[in-house]
């Protein structure tokens, strides 16, 4: 964006985000749902992901300082509140935690350089090559989910032949830049790519994300919220989602949808199904 | 010697399907897209390869037995990832982590590149004629060996390789295909074919309403995690079933159960017995079984249960409740219940359920009887080791052929398999990469990876009709110098029965030839080629057959009085070894991304460690990361402590899989191995290692070291919210809308 550019369309760029109808009548705006009664927490999905989006394998002493770039990662609770209970008598709670790709990202408005970013179909965005490594954004961050490349893992992650496992269509990045779940971008592409070629746009379950691809008990849902006959735009909808809202007037308390840290106004894409547990057993 | 008859361009002939085929957008009109001018590159890829598209081919997954069909994307000759194979009823399109994990096997930097030969005390380079010079001159036409002179020792394997195989024993009047596995299912195998006739009932878990699992880890370890993933998915939909576990330590399916009892271990089946007998209580049950053996149950009242299994006596009334109103349920035993002095006792009395409830055809049914048995996978087993291991000892094994097991490493310290090895004069491992037994080979023969070779597999769970799955290279070979064990054996068996074996040029032709006489049973009406063809495209050849039917023979149950386990005062602590989904046994723990996948239970990567409840751990002052020398009369082995509510109070748990010494950067110097720790009780009924009943002390060492884990300073969500729980009778699912369907 362009200074000239940006003082051009200063009252267009300085409308709060999000708002009602944004993506009425846009092609796209990428969203989830997570199922977490049907995550068995298998880790399937970070493989995926690893594989899919080029991520490196830091190794032990990196991973002991946390330092692993697992754009997917599966965190597991013992309890809700404070005490550990004697036994987890209900069983592990997992949460397959991701860049919620948040309409109004703590992380974008720190960037001093505009290396993060919202595109038009509502991904929160990640420019390697014009990231100097702040890391303000993961500062930011409050869902945790901004990895920062601490060493030059192209020279030692992927040592002869594993190199040739790469997918070509994801940069490998370079020491000093933050990256994170693009919601498999490359794949998006494509897919906008063809159906714009074809003079149509992308169909529903036209495209999915590695990790939802893989996901054995398809607890993940991946989809264009701009299109309300979706799949998952008809979740969110049934689920009483809206986008736009931080707080969420749900007339069916039964309904299972909500979105993580949703008062701190981040306005997430991605809608979790609460976990079930029947307590009678 | 090494020529690569299958030549890639005639295989991608018959392969032609393109996935992805995108079309890169235009960018505006030039004379290039108007077609005046034509773009010619001046590198001309191969025939199917498009530049910059990706194209997917299905194939089988090797990773481990289940039989999952995958598709693997292909771009500009390079296999880049695997994904599930949508025909496939196995995989349903899915595929677990352990799968995707199979590239690195592929591309793994510490592949065996060239045969190698023993010199002295080392290995060393030498020529493919030279390796198979040794190889004939000691298994070929001249070979007298005879019986019992040569083994061939395998893990699970089916399909044609297996018929290969035992078709090259016979050559020499033997039948000494040895199958050993470290995690062995036949105790509960024996047990299940004891009760119902069969050795693996299908479990049709989407239909039960409830699943009362006593360490059947069926979303891990199970025999087909991908598929029964995909039930569990169906069983949590409307009708939501409710699931029970019972196990010493939370395995991935204990964590996914809505109520988790610690059990104090190989007491699985008292409280098995003890749930009978709470539910002949019911008018409806009372006369189930035979009246002698509802009196031999009379002994298991709750009280007496209770104080053997450490399970609050007023549950088991409870959960016998459940089981009487939610029908039809699903009663399972695992590993943690077989792996005992009395295990096969344990899985009967817990069957003794499934008949009382009469699940029998409802959610238990048998594998379809199908027109290949000859295919299927020989199981593996302890014993079988064991005799090969006495045999060794005794010097009466000649000639080793090892591939896909590695008992250097996974054999417990009493069967001194890599000393006896020393005693057998010629000794040769088919790998792809050197582990700690092909170490001790005179020669070691680089063989393909899964990508890169032909197969048949059928897997010994079929949980839907039955599929031959087939599996073909996703990519060339990467090492000149490699071969497929398909193509080494037909070269072997070329020298033993040229006559039999003249006819296949190599594998290739003899698996298309083997595959295109099944062509009758699928009854198509197409060419042998076309069938072929079409086999290679779908990667799975599948017969919709009906489920057969199991028997109930309540005479296999033996009840007798109940009995505690003592507690020792030398080993104070029950030893329960752990299994990761994705390492498994340890031959996994070469990849990379499967050694920086986070335990799901623990969240610990890169390392071994002591799991101890928390209670345990403060009478003792055991902090976490305090190094801990775990002791058995066997041996020890010295890991982190990692405080885990999820384990009996009196038990201790360590993941296997890790420890090994020769196997590559990615698993060398990586934890320790349980395996050598392991006492020798073996089960009384099959004779298998029992492999949950060692008894351990816990010696604090003193040291702390840091725990390498992916979880933050605290494992409580602390009231923010992060997994929010429904109580199941408040959930509406019906009204949901999902993409799970029934």
């Amino acid at each position: 964006m362009s200074l000239s550019n940006l003082i051009k369309n200063w009252s267009s760029l300085r409308v709060k985000r999000p708002y009602e109808g944004q993506y009425k009548d846009k092609d796209y705006k990428w969203a989830m749902v997570i199922d977490l009664d049907a995550c068995t927490g298998c880790n399937a999905c970070t493989t995926a992901c690893y594989a899919e989006n080029n991520l490196p394998v830091v190794g032990k002493e990196a991973f002991s300082k946390g330092q692993a770039m697992h754009w997917i990662r599966i965190e597991r609770y013992w309890g809700e509140g404070d005490a550990l209970p004697k036994f987890p008598e209900r069983g592990a709670q997992f949460l397959p935690m991701l860049c919620q790709q948040c309409e109004s990202a703590p992380c974008e408005v720190v960037c001093p350089v505009g290396a993060t970013h919202h595109t038009p179909d509502g991904l929160n965005s990640q420019v390697y090559n014009r990231c100097i490594g702040s890391r303000y954004c993961s500062a930011n961050c409050p869902y945790k989910v901004r990895y920062f490349n601490w060493w030059q893992y192209p020279e030692r992650a992927w040592p002869n032949p594993l190199e040739q496992q790469l997918n070509p269509d994801v940069t490998v990045r370079s020491k000093g830049v933050m990256e994170k779940c693009t919601f498999c971008v490359q794949r998006l592409v494509e897919a906008k790519n063809r159906a714009r070629t074809e003079g149509r746009k992308v169909e529903d379950g036209e495209v999915t994300t590695a990790c939802a691809q893989a996901c054995p008990t398809s607890a993940i849902t991946f989809g264009n919220l701009a299109d309300s006959k979706s799949q998952v735009a008809k979740m969110w909808e049934r689920q009483q989602i809206d986008l736009a809202k931080d707080k969420q007037e749900k007339s069916d308390e039964n309904m299972r949808g909500y979105r993580i840290f949703e008062d701190l106004r981040t306005y997430p894409s991605i809608v979790y199904m609460e976990r079930i547990r029947d307590l009678q057993a | 010697m090494s020529s690569n008859k299958i030549d890639r361009r005639d295989f991608l002939r018959v392969l032609g399907i393109s996935g992805a085929a995108a079309t890169l957008a235009g960018c505006g009109n030039t004379s290039i897209e108007s077609g005046a001018e034509l773009v010619e590159s001046y590198v001309q890829p191969e025939d199917f390869v498009v530049p910059g598209v990706g194209v997917y081919y299905a194939s089988t997954c090797t990773q481990c037995g289940s039989g999952c069909g995958i598709m693997g994307r292909v771009r500009e000759g390079r296999i880049l990832k695997l994904e599930g194979n949508p025909k496939s009823a196995i995989s349903g399109g899915k595929i677990c982590g352990l799968g995707q994990a199979g590239v690195q096997m592929h591309y793994n930097p510490d592949r065996l590149t060239k045969p190698m030969l023993r010199e002295g005390d080392g290995l060393k380079v030498v020529s493919w004629d030279k390796a198979m010079g040794v190889l004939n001159a000691r298994l070929g036409s001249k070979s007298t060996l005879s019986g019992q002179q040569i083994a061939f020792l395998t893990g699970e394997i089916s399909g044609h390789q297996k018929v290969l195989l035992a078709n090259f024993l016979e050559s020499f009047g033997s039948t000494n295909h040895v199958v050993y596995d470290a995690l062995s299912p036949v105790v509960g195998h024996g047990a299940n074919k004891a009760v119902y006739g069969v050795e693996q009932p299908v479990l049709q878990i989407d239909k039960a309403r409830l699943i009362l699992s006593f360490g059947n880890d069926f979303l891990g370890t199970g025999p087909s995690p991908v598929r029964m993933a995909a039930q569990y998915a169906r069983f949590r939909k409307a009708p939501r079933g409710t699931l029970i576990q019972i196990e010493p330590r939370m395995t991935l399916t204990g964590a996914n159960a809505d109520r988790w009892y610690a059990i104090r271990p190989g007491t699985e089946g008292v409280l098995a017995l003890g749930l009978a007998h709470s539910l002949l209580q019911h008018p409806e049950f009372a006369h189930s079984i035979p009246q002698e053996l509802a009196a031999a149950l009379k002994p298991y009242d709750k009280e007496t249960v209770a104080e053997i299994t450490g399970i609050n006596a007023d549950a088991i009334p409870h959960m016998a409740s459940l089981l009487w109103e939610k029908s039809p349920s699903l009663v399972i035993s695992g590993p943690s219940a077989e792996g005992h002095v009395h295990g096969f006792s344990n899985a009967t009395a817990i069957h003794l359920l499934n008949l009382i409830l009469d699940n029998r055809g409802k959610t238990l049914q048998g594998q379809a009887n199908h027109p290949f048995p000859q295919l299927s996978p020989a199981f593996g087993s302890y014993t079988a080791l064991a005799q090969l291991n006495q045999a060794m000892s005794a010097g009466k094994c000649e000639a080793l052929l090892i591939m896909g097991c590695n008992p250097a490493f996974t054999a417990p310290t009493f069967v001194p398999f890599a000393n006896n090895m020393g005693k057998v004069p010629f000794k040769v491992a088919f790998t792809t990469q050197l582990d700690e037994t092909s170490r001790q080979c005179d020669l070691v023969l680089p063989i393909l990876s899964p990508l890169e070779d032909f197969g048949t597999h059928v897997a010994g769970y079929q949980p839907a009709g039955v599929e031959l799955m087939i599996q073909q290279p996703l990519m060339e070979k990467l090492y000149p110098e490699t071969r497929g064990i398909g193509d080494i054996l037909i070269d072997l068996l070329k020298q033993r029965k040229p006559d039999a074996y003249k006819a296949f040029p190599d594998y290739y032709a003899y698996l298309k030839t083997a595959v295109v006489k099944a062509k009758p049973v699928f009854k198509v009406k197409e060419s042998d080629d076309d069938f072929w063809e079409d086999a290679l495209r779908n990667g799975v050849l599948r017969l919709d057959l009906p489920p057969a039917p199991i028997d109930a023979r309540v005479a296999a149950i033996k009840v007798s009085a109940p009995q505690a386990t003592e507690m020792g005062m030398q080993y104070p602590f029950y030893f329960v070894p752990s299994v990761k989904a994705d390492l498994r046994d340890g031959r996994h723990a070469n990849l990379p991304w499967l050694q920086e996948s986070p335990d799901p239970m623990t969240s610990v990567a890169w390392d071994s460690w002591v799991e101890i409840h928390p209670t345990t751990a403060t009478q003792m002052q055991i902090r976490e990361g305090d190094i801990l020398e775990v002791q058995s009369a066997t041996g020890s082995v010295r890991a982190k402590a990692y405080l885990f509510p999820g384990i009996q109070p009196d038990t201790v748990s360590m993941p296997v899989g890790q420890g090994h010494t020769g196997y590559g950067r990615y698993a060398d110097g990586i934890g320790a191995n349980p395996f050598k720790i392991l006492d020798p009780n073996f089960d009384e009924q099959t004779g298998e290692l029992a492999m949950y009943s060692t008894r351990v002390i816990i010696k604090k060492t003193g040291e702390n070291a840091k725990m390498i884990k992916d979880e933050g300073p605290t494992t409580l969500q602390q009231g923010r919210k992060l997994v929010v729980t429904m109580a199941a009778d408040q959930a509406e699912l019906a009204k949901e809308i999902t993409r799970v369907t029934q």
